[in-house]
């Protein structure tokens, strides 16, 4: 196998496994400032990740259903600008916690000075 | 927290319907003394019950993944059947063969297994969050 292919198919098999969990946090961070319906989140999510995220909405309605059960989301009936009623999802008090509690452990390390740097690969 | 989805409601109604299907066939076969009617009739029943609840059971893990190793399909089994015979045996539908002690020591036995079932659930409710499982809870 030769190199470049060797490091896309690693960099997928990586990726693969990175992305699990993530969708998670992207739902959180597109009903962080306001409520949403599932379109908008999906919306949401593609586009701020740059496309490296991609959801399918029945998935989406799985996740948000189980969040909605564990008590960390909850909806409201709302008729969109178009169209019929939606729901529109938002973080309750526990939700806003949480997030903000994983962010702070495993977001803002990121932050710190040196793991910046580290980071900071050098531009090819 | 929600335990009665709307599949499981949907299995109740299923249930219902099969319970009192059976009942009726039952007596029936029984007044007219086919044992081999009787026999078909039972195994009819069982297995459409089985078939009817790993079908909604199926269409409930994938609306809402409840870790509850099918405890609350279990428990409207039995709910569902013993009510519905209860009430059949009592309206006076059914034949001089069936007697309410005969549901009796039939729920008790099955009682047994039914609190069985609920032990290993509560056990395993450790490994979950709202009866969630918390290593599928975030994946």
């Amino acid at each position: 196998m030769k190199q470049k292919d060797k490091l896309q198919e690693l960099l997928h098999a990586w990726e693969e496994t990175y992305k699990k969990g993530q969708l998670t946090f992207w739902i959180f961070l597109s009903l962080q400032q306001e409520s949403r319906y599932v379109d908008e989140i999906k919306q949401f999510v593609e586009e701020q990740s740059a496309h490296t995220m991609t959801c399918e909405e029945q998935s989406l309605y799985r996740v948000l259903r189980k969040f909605e059960h564990v008590g960390v989301l909850s909806f409201e009936n709302r008729k969109g600008n178009k169209g019929p009623e939606r729901k529109y999802y938002f973080l309750t008090p526990l939700g806003k916690e949480l997030f903000q509690q994983f962010v702070k452990r495993n977001i803002q390390l990121f932050y710190n000075p040196h793991i910046k740097n580290l980071i900071n690969i050098p531009s090819s | 927290m929600k335990l009665i989805t709307p599949f499981l409601l949907r299995y109740i109604i299923a249930a219902t319907f099969l319970t009192v299907l059976f009942r009726f066939f039952l007596s029936y076969f029984l007044k007219v003394d086919d044992s081999l009617a009787v026999l078909l009739v039972a195994a009819g029943y069982g297995l459409s019950m089985f078939f009817s609840g790993f079908y909604f059971g199926k269409k409930d893990g994938t609306y809402l993944p409840i870790y509850d190793i099918g405890f609350r399909f279990h428990l409207a089994t039995f709910v569902v059947h013993n009510v519905v015979s209860a009430l059949w045996l009592l309206s006076g539908y059914a034949s001089a063969k069936e007697s309410i002690n005969q549901l009796l020591v039939s729920a008790g036995i099955w009682g047994v297994f039914l609190l069985i079932h609920f032990i290993v659930y509560l056990r395993l409710r450790k490994h979950s969050i709202d009866d969630l499982d918390k290593s599928d809870l975030f994946e």
